[in-house]
């Protein structure tokens, strides 16, 4: 079979932007180098390709584990052996617009838990801030080590054919960095003489830029810090990455229960006894931290962590609280509040989103339903979403009522025509929905290694890229130039 | 992650010879095997006990015997539920998830335990263990008995020789690896101390001994060519214990695990509290002197078993509170 039939059933359409192929249908420069490759395999050589990326991943036991009543499902996410591309200059953009978002919200985190500058020049509403669940009272008053609230920062961005737009921040424990690392040991091992040929830029790199951001955050200036990365356990489906990250800083794997308070410093449980810990990279949520400040039912936490952490004996990252900046309605503000905190124009711009706190932008909601995705502020993961175009009539309806019961609870966004990228299916080429997740690094500096998670819709016509409904991965690579 | 492989390791190595038995030996020796290894596992058979008639005991298989048609009739079906019986007892020790001691649960406890750790092995070690557990999920109890069980078992044996292996090769020298030795060794003397006490169990109820049984447990121990040189050809029970439990050159023997132990716990060095580091520190000490010092002169061996096996399991707890649960 030639590539030709191969892309037979690719189909490009104008309204969507498409990674690899113009809207004319020819071939994108910097893709020719891996449609030439795609187009000397045989089928049954990329039907092998695709087969020793999966089994990569069993073999290496690269998996989540999906807890039900009886017993536990351990699962891999599917990953297609076909890389997304990026050319430097796309990524060069890419950086310099996440890098300079990422600075104006820790800008905003340490005002909104300071002065409060922002609220008080009306730049954003106070109840917006202080309202938000993941605003923490506890913080007030607090600056973290080198004004850094987010040290480790996940941002979802998508493009269309007006470019890339950022869909969301996360800032409190985002994952999926053991992925990126993952799929490009898998898919570099499969398709050798193209990665060699492709002068592809690194990520293998990431756990020591970490290591990097992570030490600039020692209490005191230490040089030599110890670090801790604390879990929820061996049951979070994130495990992996933990333990992965642990491996990657040379750092202990510690859990809630390792973890002791004595004398105002944190400390870890060793066979020799107590040992003081400087840095927690936490991937525990702020709620569960500290029984004594938060959630005092939680068993994944510390007692006391928060004491130490308030008196500067321990840094951890992120900071508690940051879960304010990344909350669906301060979302809308982010491109005034680049403005406010550097007074520079976005760089990146945000997906349109109506909130419907405001009585005409909850009008337009409500009168467009059938074309907008509606999101309730404070969820996350893809709940309590309602996709306007997919839903039935009495779904929207049902739904009206609760936007029009706690307005200041929703936002509205346009569906969004995700571009797409092509995918390895039943031995065919087939274009599917993408999304992008790089990961970005702040202490004295910032640091993102060029690549980042792809998500990717397998199923056919989908734009839902979460693993939970048929979603899976890509590696991204970045083109020298 | 020491531990369950070492009884993985035991089982495989109890259940080759087991299948191997299957093949040529008479029904009698073949629910004898049986019962030492469930005795030696402290657990129950699925459907109860072992015990044959008193005229089964010394029956051998159908094809060595002449008889008329309808003996011949009669002797079949024996051999066809010594068979199944075989089957679901094989099945209950090497699939049986809820079984704690099967081979599938010592190399899914072995494997999450790496899981939870695996920041402390090495990558190679994870793919080892991985990817025989792996093979374990993708097949049943029927695949390999239709094919050749022992076939199977010397195989899962081999993957564990290969882990252990990569192990040595690979893991960094700190005290990960010094615990996982000291699970490891252990678990070998308390495995060791039931397995031989379930075969002086089974000589006293039979009332004698038999050379193929205690053959086997010197195969069991990787032993019998050390026998051979050292004992000659002549089975002698006690000489068998002797060798498996004192020889300071038997890799296997319980002198060189509880030595190991020793040393082990001697490298892991002090925990926390000192004074129950000493108190560890004795007990794998009086465990090493029953062994070298009292065993030669003992005349009550399965009473001076038990106390071993009691102080490994003290011994595991003990080592548990020092370092772990303080």
């Amino acid at each position: 079979m030639t590539t030709a039939d191969r892309f037979g059933n690719y189909s490009i359409d104008a309204d969507i932007f498409d990674e690899m192929f113009h809207a004319d249908g020819a071939t994108r420069d910097d893709w020719k180098g891996l449609q030439q490759t795609l187009t000397d395999l045989s089928t049954e050589e990329l039907n092998a390709i695709q087969e020793r990326v999966t089994r990569s991943f069993s073999n290496e036991g690269i998996t989540f584990t999906v807890y039900g009543d009886d017993e536990a499902d351990e699962r891999i996410i599917p990953i297609d052996c076909v890389p997304r591309l990026l050319v430097e200059a796309e990524w060069r953009e890419l950086e310099s617009g996440l890098t300079q978002r990422l600075k104006a919200l820790n800008l905003f985190l340490q005002d909104v838990y300071g002065e409060s500058r922002v609220t008080k020049d009306g730049v954003i509403p106070q109840d917006m801030v202080r309202g938000c669940p993941q605003y923490r009272l506890e913080m007030r008053g607090f600056t973290p080590p080198q004004g850094t609230w987010v040290a480790i920062c996940g941002t979802d961005v998508v493009r269309t054919n007006d470019g890339f737009r950022v869909l969301e921040d996360n800032l409190r424990v985002p994952s999926g960095v053991s992925y990126m690392i993952a799929n490009r040991k898998a898919v570099k091992a499969s398709l050798r003489r193209l990665y060699r040929a492709s002068r592809v830029l690194e990520v293998e790199n990431y756990g020591r830029l970490l290591l990097d951001t992570l030490r600039e955050l020692a209490p005191g200036g230490q040089t030599n810090p110890t670090i801790a990365l604390l879990t929820p356990g061996v049951y979070n489906s994130a495990f992996y990455e933990h333990m992965f990250l642990a491996g990657e800083l040379g750092a202990e794997l510690v859990e809630g229960r390792d973890l002791v308070v004595d004398d105002g410093f944190v400390c870890m449980r060793t066979t020799t006894g107590l040992r003081r810990v400087d840095v927690i990279y936490r991937r525990v949520d702020d709620d569960f931290i500290d029984p004594t400040v938060f959630r005092p039912d939680s068993v994944l936490g510390v007692p006391g962590l928060m004491d130490a952490y308030l008196r500067g004996n321990v840094a951890l990252a992120n900071a508690p609280g940051t879960g304010v900046a990344d909350d669906k309605s301060v979302y809308a503000y982010v491109p005034d509040l680049i403005r406010y905190y550097l007074g520079e124009e976005p760089l990146l711009q945000n997906v349109e989103t109506y909130l419907c706190r405001r009585p005409q932008e909850l009008e337009y909601t409500l009168d467009n339903l059938d074309r907008l995705v509606v999101k309730k502020v404070g969820e996350s993961g893809g709940y309590g979403m309602l996709v306007g175009p997919h839903a039935t009539p009495a779904e929207r309806a049902e739904y009206a009522e609760q936007v029009r019961a706690n307005p200041a609870d929703f936002i509205a966004q346009p569906t969004l025509a995700l571009s797409r990228s092509p995918c390895l299916i039943d031995g065919n080429f087939e274009p599917r929905h993408v999304d992008l997740r790089p990961f970005i690094l702040h202490g004295k500096t910032t640091r993102i290694v060029p690549g980042a998670f792809c998500r990717v819709a397998l199923k056919r016509g989908s734009l839902v890229v979460n693993s939970s409904q048929g979603g899976g991965g890509k590696d991204v690579w970045v083109l020298e130039e | 992650m020491g531990r369950y492989l070492e009884r993985a390791d035991h089982l495989t190595r109890m259940l080759r010879l087991q299948a191997e038995a299957l093949v040529d030996r008479p029904t009698g020796e073949i629910y004898s095997g049986w019962r030492r290894i469930y005795r030696s596992l402290d657990r129950e058979p699925p459907g109860g006990g072992l015990e044959l008639e008193p005229s089964q005991q010394g029956a051998a298989p159908q094809f060595q015997q002449t008889q008329t048609p309808s003996g011949q009739a009669q002797r079949r079906i024996s051999d066809e539920y010594t068979l199944a019986d075989s089957f679901t007892l094989a099945d209950d020790l090497t699939f049986e998830r809820a079984n704690p001691n099967s081979l599938w649960s010592c190399f899914a406890w072995g494997r999450e335990n790496a899981r939870q750790m695996r920041h402390c092995i090495s990558a190679e070690m994870w793919r080892s263990l991985n990817l025989t557990y792996l093979k374990l999920q993708r097949i049943r109890m029927l695949d390999i008995w239709l094919a050749s069980p022992e076939g199977f078992y010397t195989e899962t044996a081999e993957d564990i020789e290969t882990f252990m292996g990569v192990a040595g090769a690979t893991m960094y020298r700190d005290e990960g690896w010094h615990f996982m030795q000291l699970g490891r060794f252990i678990e070998r003397a308390q495995l060791a101390s039931g397995l031989l006490l379930a075969q002086l169990e089974e000589d006293k109820q039979s009332r004698e001994h038999s050379e193929s049984d205690w053959t086997t447990l010197l195969r069991v121990f990787h032993a019998q060519e050390a026998y051979m040189r050292t004992c000659g050809v002549e089975i002698r029970p006690e000489q068998v214990l002797d060798l498996l439990v004192t020889d300071p050159m038997l890799p296997n023997s319980m002198r060189r695990a509880l030595a190991t132990v020793s040393g082990e716990l001697g490298a892991v060095g002090t925990g926390p509290d000192g004074a129950s580091t000493e108190a560890a520190n004795r007990m794998a000490g009086r465990l090493r002197s029953l062994v070298q010092y009292e065993w030669p002169d003992s005349d009550d061996k399965p009473k001076l078993l038990i106390l071993i096996a009691d102080l490994s399991w003290q011994l595991h707890g003990l080592v548990n509170a020092v370092y772990f649960d303080y």
